[in-house]
C-alpha cells in the first residue's frame, strides 16, 4: 500500500489543500468551477424551494382540518391534573413553608395568592361573565348562544372563597398558622368529572404525615365543592372568558406546625393513582410555619 | 567427537535422563513459540478506542457529569442522563464485544490449523531407544530419521544411508536434497549435514543425527519471528472506514461545537449546552455503522469459506476485490500439485494422455504392439508402490510411495492396464538398479510371465539421450528395427517438442536376455553389473507434466476481463513455467516473449522492440542482476509476466515492484520462506494444503483447496461487498439528518423535543441494522468482473456525492417528513405549530402543572412528557418509514429498482418486515412508554410520512434514470454515488 500510505509533510498537505481550494489548472473552486457551484447551488436551492412548498402545503392541509374548537384528540388528557397556590417548590414536591415572624416570608406567598386570583376579581367576572347559571347542573349548551359567536361561562369570584378570598384578610392567613390554600383543577374541554349529577367533585385534603400537627381543615366554598355548572369546558374560542372553579382550604397548624398534606378532587370520573403523574387528580405539599 | 564435548554427549549412547531433563529446563520445550500475539485485554481495549466509539466516551462521560451536577444540585428529576449515559456506554462495550468476538472467532480458525496431535521423536538416550513427544527433545539429543519422518529439530547428521530431505519449505528447493555425514559448506543453509526444524525426509534407511538446535533458534524458528516482525499493513477498507470516521467525528465535533456556542449565545446555561452537544454527538455518530460493516464482511468471510477461502481478517474480504495484481504460485496453485503422464512418444508419434483430475479426458490409441512393450516397461521398471487399503480411492487420488514421476508412471499404468501390483508380480523382479546422478537410469531385470519362456527380460529408463545412447534398435509397430540415423532425428524432434512443452521427458527400452548365456539362477550383480546395459531397443518416450488444474485457465480469463493481471512467480524452470502459463492463459494465445520475436524475426534479442512483447518470462539468475528501476519497467511494459527459478526473497522484490506501481498486490504462497512476501503483499493468501503454519500466520486468507480459481470467487465477493457497503453506509447515513435535525430545531427555534436520544439509538442499533445489513445479500447491479479494479486513490468506500446525496437530499426529506408528523401529532393533540414555537421553557418547566394548549385545555408536567414520548415515537415511526423507502432506492445506484426486482433479495423483504414488527412492538408493547420512552400511538400517524417515503422512492428513480440515461453528464458527475 506505498500508493496509500506514503507520509507526507505539513507544507504537502497544505499544498494540497490549497489545490483543492483554488485549482488553477482546471480553474476549480473546492473542486468544482465556479460556473458547477452556481448549477449545484440553484439545484439545491430549487430542491430546498419545493421541499419547504411541499412541507408548507401539508401543515396547511394539517391546519385546515383542524376544529378550532376543541382538538382532535386528547390522549394524554384523560383526567385532569390538579395544582395548589401559592406555588412554591423545594427541591422536589411544592414546598408551602413561610415564617410568620417575617414579614418578607408570607408576604411573598400571599402576594402569590393574590397574583393567582386576580381574574377572579368581583368586578372583572361580574362585568364578564354576567350569565346567570343554574348551580348542580351540568352547563351544557349545544349552540353558541352567547356574544360573538361564543358560549356563556359561569363566573366564579374571588369572595366565593370566603375567608380565604383576600378580601377580609390580605394575609390569606399566612401572618398566623392558619395559612390558605387555593386548589385548582385543570380544564379538558368536554370533560364531565362526574357521571352522578346529584355528586359534585369535592376537594379533600388528608394528612400524609403530621396528622398531629392539623388541628383543623375547613374548604370554601362549602365542603369544597365545584360545582357542576363550571363543566364541561368549551374550549378557549367557545368560551374566552371561563375561569376553573377553585377551592380554598385553611389548615390551622398546631404543635410543629408542619405536616405533609394530599389534597384530592374527589370524583368518580378522576383517576389520582397514577404513579408517573403524581399531579392527576391530586396534589401533596408540605406546609410548615416557622416562627 | 567435537560434538560430543560441546554437548556432553555421546554419539552411541546419547544423553542421560537427568541430563536431558536439566538442559529442556534451562532451553524450554522443543516447539516454536507462536508469534508473539496481542494480549487479549489490549486487543478488547482497541474495540473500545475506536474514533467512534472515543466519540461515545465523551458523551458518555457529559452525561454523566450533567448528571452528578444536577444530583448535586439536589434534583432528582433529571435519571435520563444516567440512564443515557449507560445506554452509551452499553452500546460501546456491546459493539466491542461483537467486535472482539468477530476477531477471537477468526483467530480460532486459524488455531484449528495447527497440527493438534503432537510429534513423535525416536531418542537414544542412556544408550536406549524411546519414543517421546518431540517438544522434548533437547540440545544434544541423539535422534533418529526414518524416509517419512519430520525432521524433530536442526539436527546435523551423525550416519545416513541415501537420506534425502525436503527443504522446499525453507529455501524453496523443489529438488530432494541428499544429507550425509560430511561438512559440505561454511553455511550451515548450505552443507549438506545439517538436517532442518520442520522439514520432511523424503527416503533413505535409518540416520542418526544430533540435535544442535531445539525449538525458536532453529532456523525455522528465527525465519518465523522475522516474518512476525514485519509490520502488518493496514486493509484498504481500513483505511476507508478510518478515512470515513474520521469525517464523521470531525463533523460531529464540528456540530456539537458549533450548536454548543450557538446555544451558549442563546442564553442556554453551560450544562444545557453541553447536554446539547452530547445530543447532536449522539445523533450525529452513526452507531450501528461499525456492526454493520463487522457483520457485512463477516456474512461475505462466510460464503467465502464455503467457497474455501477461509478469512483470517475480515477486511481482507474487501481488499480481494480491489486487487489488482496477483501474483501466484504455479505448483499446487495453478496445477493440480502432481506429475502427470501427458504425452507418450512411440511408433513415430506423439501420442496425448488424459490429464484431467477426473479422467475425464480422451484415451490414445492402446492397439500398438509397441505400447504394450512401453507400458510394461514403465510398470516394471517402477520402484513406487501404492500405500495399502486405497482400493475405494480413485487412482489419481491414491497415496504413493515414490518420487513423483514414478508416481506418474505408476498412476498412469495402473490406469491402463490395470493392477500393477499383481502385474509386477507375474513379472518377478530378479535385480534392479536404482537411478544415480552419474549413469543416470534406472533398470531392474525380471522373470518372464510364461513360464515356460526361461528368457530374462531387462527394462530401463531413464534420462531419454542416455537412454538413446544404449540402443542399437528401435521398437516400430512391435517390431525391432535398427536405430539409424532417421530414427535418430525422429527422436529428436519429438524429444524437443515435448521438452519444449515443458515437460519431463524419460525414455524407455528393454532387452529380453539370452536364455543361453543368462540361464536361470543366473546371479545378476547390481554393483558391477554382470549383464548388458547397452545395444538394447528403444521403445519410447513418456512425458510428464504437472498440469493445470481444469478450472483454472476459465479463472484466469476471468481475471483479465476483470482488469486483473496474474504475474506467475514460481521456482520452476521457464520453460515449464512458460509451458504452464500458456496452457492457463497467463500468457495469452498471440503473445510473444522478446526471444519468440527473436527468433521468429531471425533477428538479435537486443534488436527486438521490448514494447512489442506482450509477454516477458523472467528468471531468477536475471531477476538479481536488475535494479528495482528495472524490473519496475518490465513489470510496466509487459502486461504478461512470468518469474522462473525466482527465490523467496525475490517474491519480496517482485511485490514490492508492483507496490511501487501503484498496484493492489495479491500473493499466495506456501512455504515458510514465503511468509514475509505474504506480509508485505496487501493480501497474503496461504495454502491450505501444502502451506505451512508459518505461511498460513503470516496470510490473510487460507485458501482450503490450494485452487487459483478460488481466488477468482474471492475476488468477486470482495467487489461486489465494496458495492454492498457503499448501499449499506448509504443507508446508514441517511438517518443521521432527520435525527439531528431534531435536536437543532430544538435548539433554534425552541420546540419541544421531537427526539430523544434514547430513541435514536432505537433506530441506530435496533430497527435500522437488519436491513442494512441485508444490502450486503443484495446482487451486483452489472457484471462486476466486468470493470477495472478500484482505484483506491478515487475510488473511495464514501465519496462526497454519496455523503451530500444521503445528507442534503434524502436526509432532509426524511427530516421533512418527520417534522410534518411531529407537527401533526402535536397540532392534533391540541399544540398548534405556531404555539410550539418557543414553548420550549415553559414546556420543560417541572414545576408548571397547567400549562395551557391552544385550545385553553391546562397540562401538568407529565401529560406534557408523554406528549413528548408521543412525539419521539412519530417522529421514530416517520424515520422508519422514510428509511423502508430508503432501503429500496439504496438496492441500486443505477440501474432502476424495478430492473433490480424487489423481492429478488428476500433478506431484504424479511428485514423490512423485521423492521415494521419491531416498530410496532417498540410503540404498543405495554410498559414501553417508562422504560424506552415510546408511546402507543395512533395508526393514522404511521401513515402521515408515506407521501415522502413515495417521494424519496420517486425521486431516486427520476436519479438514476438521469444517470442512466445521460453518463457523463452534470447530473450523473453531481448525483451519481
Amino acid at each position: 500500500m506505498a500508493t496509500l500510505k506514503e507520509k507526507r509533510t505539513c507544507g504537502q498537505r497544505c499544498e494540497d489543500f490549497g489545490r483543492f481550494v483554488w485549482n488553477s489548472e482546471n480553474g476549480t473552486l473546492m473542486g468544482r468551477t465556479p460556473e458547477k457551484w452556481v448549477y449545484i447551488s440553484l439545484y439545491y436551492v430549487a430542491f430546498y424551494v419545493v421541499m419547504t412548498g411541499l412541507f408548507s402545503l401539508s401543515i396547511w392541509v394539517l391546519m385546515y382540518t383542524l376544529s378550532p374548537y376543541a382538538p382532535d384528540y386528547q390522549d394524554r388528557l384523560k383526567s385532569p391534573g390538579v395544582m395548589a397556590w401559592p406555588d412554591t417548590y423545594g427541591e422536589e414536591i411544592l414546598e408551602i413553608i413561610y415564617n410568620t415572624s417575617d414579614k418578607a416570608s408570607w408576604k411573598k406567598m400571599s402576594n402569590c395568592l393574590h397574583d393567582f386570583l386576580k381574574p377572579y376579581n368581583d368586578t372583572k367576572q361580574l362585568e364578564c361573565n354576567h350569565h346567570n347559571c343554574t348551580k348542580g347542573k351540568y352547563f351544557i349548551q349545544k349552540t353558541f348562544s352567547a356574544p360573538d359567536h361564543t358560549k356563556w361561562a359561569c363566573p366564579f369570584t374571588q369572595s366565593m372563597l370566603g375567608p380565604c378570598s383576600g378580601l377580609e384578610d390580605p394575609t390569606f392567613g399566612y401572618n398566623c398558622t392558619m395559612p390558605c390554600v387555593i386548589i385548582k383543577m385543570n380544564r379538558i374541554i368536554d370533560f364531565l368529572p362526574s357521571n352522578q349529577t346529584d355528586h359534585p367533585p369535592y376537594v379533600n385534603c388528608t394528612m400524609l404525615e403530621g396528622h398531629e400537627n392539623v388541628a383543623k381543615i375547613e374548604y370554601f366554598p362549602e365542603n369544597g365543592i365545584m360545582d357542576l355548572s363550571y363543566f364541561p369546558y368549551y374550549g378557549r374560542l367557545a368560551q374566552p372568558t371561563y375561569v376553573n372553579p377553585l377551592v380554598a382550604v385553611r389548615f390551622s397548624l398546631i404543635g410543629k406546625k408542619k405536616a405533609k398534606i394530599q389534597c384530592r378532587v374527589v370524583s368518580d370520573k378522576i383517576s389520582y393513582q397514577n404513579f408517573y403523574d403524581p399531579y392527576e387528580g391530586k396534589v401533596i405539599f408540605d406546609i410548615q410555619a416557622l416562627k | 567427537e567435537e560434538l560430543e564435548m560441546r554437548y556432553n554427549t555421546s554419539i552411541t549412547k546419547g544423553l542421560t535422563t537427568t541430563f536431558a531433563h536439566q538442559v529442556l529446563e534451562r532451553d524450554g520445550a522443543n516447539e516454536l513459540k507462536p508469534p508473539k500475539g496481542t494480549p487479549e485485554y489490549v486487543k478488547f481495549a482497541r474495540q473500545l478506542a475506536g474514533g467512534l466509539q472515543c466519540l461515545m466516551w465523551v458523551a458518555a462521560v457529559i452525561c454523566f457529569i450533567a448528571f452528578g451536577i444536577e444530583l448535586a444540585r439536589g434534583n432528582f428529576a433529571s435519571f435520563d442522563d444516567l440512564y443515557l449515559a449507560i445506554t452509551l456506554i452499553a452500546v460501546v462495550v456491546v459493539t466491542g464485544c461483537f467486535g472482539y468476538y468477530q476477531e477471537f472467532k477468526s483467530t480460532n480458525i486459524i488455531a484449528s490449523f495447527k497440527n493438534l496431535v503432537p510429534q513423535q521423536a525416536l531418542v537414544i538416550r542412556d544408550g536406549q531407544k524411546n519414543q517421546i513427544n518431540a517438544n522434548q527433545l533437547v540440545v544434544g539429543d541423539l535422534v533418529e530419521i526414518k524416509g517419512g519422518d519430520r525432521v524433530p529439530a536442526d539436527i546435523r547428521i551423525i550416519t545416513a544411508q541415501g537420506c534425502k530431505v525436503d527443504n522446499s519449505s525453507l529455501t524453496g528447493e523443489s529438488e530432494p536434497q541428499t544429507r550425509s555425514p560430511e561438512c559440505t559448506h561454511e553455511n550451515p543453509l548450505e552443507t549438506r549435514n545439517i538436517a532442518f526444524f520442520s522439514t520432511t525426509c523424503l527416503e533413505g534407511a535409518v540416520s542418526t543425527g544430533m540435535i544442535i538446535n531445539t525449538g525458536d533458534r532453529t532456523i525455522i524458528g528465527r525465519i518465523a519471528s522475522l516474518a512476525s516482525g514485519v509490520g502488518n499493513e493496514k486493509t484498504p477498507i481500513a483505511i476507508e472506514i478510518e478515512h470515513f470516521v474520521d469525517i464523521i467525528a470531525g463533523l460531529a465535533i464540528f456540530f456539537g461545537f458549533t450548536f454548543f456556542v450557538v446555544a451558549m449565545f442563546i442564553g442556554y446555561a453551560f450544562l444545557e449546552a453541553m447536554i446539547f452537544f452530547m445530543a447532536i454527538v449522539v445523533a450525529y455518530v452513526p452507531e450501528g455503522l461499525l456492526a454493520t460493516v463487522t457483520v457485512c464482511l463477516s456474512l461475505t468471510a462466510k460464503r467465502l469459506a464455503s467457497k474455501n477461502c477461509v478469512v483470517k481478517n475480515l477486511e481482507a474480504v474487501e481488499t480481494l476485490g480491489s486487487t489488482s495484481v496477483i501474483c501466484s504460485d504455479k505448483t499446487g496453485t495453478l496445477t493440480q500439485n502432481r506429475m502427470t503422464v501427458a504425452h507418450l512418444w512411440f511408433d513415430n508419434q506423439i501420442h496425448a494422455a488424459d490429464t484431467t483430475e477426473d479422467q475425464s479426458g480422451q484415451s490414445f490409441d492402446q492397439s500398438s504392439e509397441t505400447w504394450r512393450s512401453l507400458a510394461r516397461i514403465a510398470g516394471l521398471c517402477n520402484r513406487a508402490i501404492f500405500k495399502p487399503d486405497q482400493e475405494g480411492i480413485p487412482i489419481p487420488k491414491r497415496i504413493v510411495v515414490g518420487d513423483a514421476s514414478e508416481t506418474a508412471l505408476l498412476k498412469f499404468t495402473e490406469l491402463t492396464i490395470g493392477n500393477i501390483m499383481d502385474y509386477r508380480n507375474r513379472f518377478k523382479k530378479v535385480v534392479e538398479v536404482p537411478f544415480n546422478s552419474t549413469n543416470k537410469f534406472q533398470l531392474s531385470i525380471h522373470e518372464l510371465e510364461d513360464p515356460l519362456d526361461l528368457r530374462y527380460l531387462l527394462v530401463m529408463k531413464g534420462a531419454p539421450e542416455r537412454i538413446l545412447e544404449r540402443c542399437s534398435t528401435i521398437l516400430i509397430k512391435g517390431q525391432e528395427l535398427p536405430l539409424d540415423e532417421q530414427w535418430k532425428e525422429a527422436f529428436q524432434t519429438a524429444y524437443m517438442d515435448l521438452g519444449g512443452l515443458g515437460e519431463r521427458v524419460l525414455g524407455f527400452c528393454h532387452l529380453y536376455l539370452n536364455e543361453k548365456e543368462f540361464p536361470r539362477g543366473y546371479r545378476f550383480e547390481s554393483d558391477d553389473m554382470n549383464f548388458p546395459t547397452s545395444g538394447l531397443c528403444f521403445a519410447g518416450l513418456i512425458s510428464m507434466i504437472d498440469p493445470p488444474r481444469a478450472t483454472v485457465p476459465d479463472a484466469v480469463m476471468k481475471c483479465r476481463t476483470a482488469g486483473i493481471r496474474v504475474v506467475m512467480v514460481t521456482g520452476d524452470h521457464p520453460i515449464t513455467a512458460k509451458a504452464i502459463a500458456a496452457n492457463v492463459g497467463i500468457i495469452s494465445e498471440g503473445s510473444e516473449t522478446v526471444e519468440d520475436i527473436a527468433t521468429r524475426k531471425r533477428i538479435p534479442v537486443e534488436q527486438v522492440n521490448k514494447r512489442d512483447a506482450r509477454a516477458c518470462v523472467i528468471n531468477g539468475g536475471q531477476l538479481k542482476d536488475m535494479t528495482s528501476d528495472e524490473l519496475d519497467e518490465a513489470l510496466r511494459n509487459h502486461p504478461e509476466m512470468v518469474f522462473a527459478r525466482t527465490s523467496p526473497q525475490q517474491k519480496l522484490i517482485i511485490v514490492e515492484s508492483c507496490q511501487r506501481l501503484g498496484s493492489i498486490v495479491a500473493v499466495t504462497g506456501d512455504g515458510v520462506n514465503d511468509s514475509p512476501a505474504l506480509k508485505k503483499a496487501d493480501i497474503g493468501i496461504a495454502m491450505g494444503i501444502a502451506g505451512s503454519d508459518a505461511a498460513k500466520n503470516a496470510a490473510d486468507m487460507i485458501l482450503l483447496d490450494d485452487n487459483f480459481a478460488s481466488i477468482v470467487t474471492g475476488v468477486e465477493q470482495g467487489r461486489l461487498i465494496f458495492d454492498n457497503l457503499k448501499k449499506s453506509i448509504a443507508y446508514t447515513l441517511t438517518k443521521n439528518i432527520p435525527e439531528l435535525t431534531p435536536y437543532l430545531i430544538y435548539i433554534t427555534v425552541s420546540v419541544p423535543l421531537p427526539l430523544g436520544c434514547i430513541t435514536i439509538l432505537f433506530i441506530e442499533l435496533a430497527t435500522d441494522i437488519f436491513p442494512s445489513v441485508s444490502l450486503a445479500y443484495e446482487k451486483a447491479e452489472s457484471d462486476i468482473m466486468h470493470l477495472k479494479p478500484r482505484n483506491p486513490r478515487r475510488d473511495r468506500l464514501v465519496n462526497e456525492a454519496l455523503a451530500v446525496y444521503s445528507y442534503f437530499q434524502i436526509g432532509a426529506i426524511q427530516s421533512f417528513a418527520g417534522f410534518t408528523d411531529y407537527f401533526t401529532t402535536m397540532a392534533q393533540e391540541g399544540w398548534y405549530p405556531l404555539l410550539c414555537v418557543g414553548l420550549r421553557s415553559q414546556w420543560e418547566d417541572v414545576h408548571l402543572q397547567d400549562l395551557q394548549d391552544s385550545y385553553g385545555q391546562e397540562w401538568t408536567y407529565s401529560q406534557r412528557l408523554y406528549q413528548e414520548y408521543t412525539c419521539y415515537t412519530v417522529f421514530f415511526v416517520s424515520i422508519e418509514i422514510c428509511q423502508i423507502a430508503d432501503v429500496l432506492i439504496r438496492k441500486t445506484r443505477r440501474l432502476s429498482a424495478f430492473q433490480q426486482g424487489f423481492f429478488r433479495n428476500r433478506v431484504l423483504v424479511t428485514a423490512i418486515v423485521f423492521q415494521l414488527c419491531l416498530g410496532n412492538l417498540l410503540c404498543y408493547c405495554p410498559g414501553m412508554p417508562n422504560i424506552f420512552n415510546f408511546m402507543p400511538i395512533r395508526v393514522q400517524w404511521w401513515f402521515v410520512p408515506l407521501p415522502y417515503g413515495i417521494l424519496i422512492f420517486v425521486y431516486d428513480e427520476i436519479r438514476k434514470l438521469g444517470v442512466r440515461r445521460y453518463p457523463g453528464s452534470w447530473w450523473d458527475q453531481e448525483l451519481y454515488y
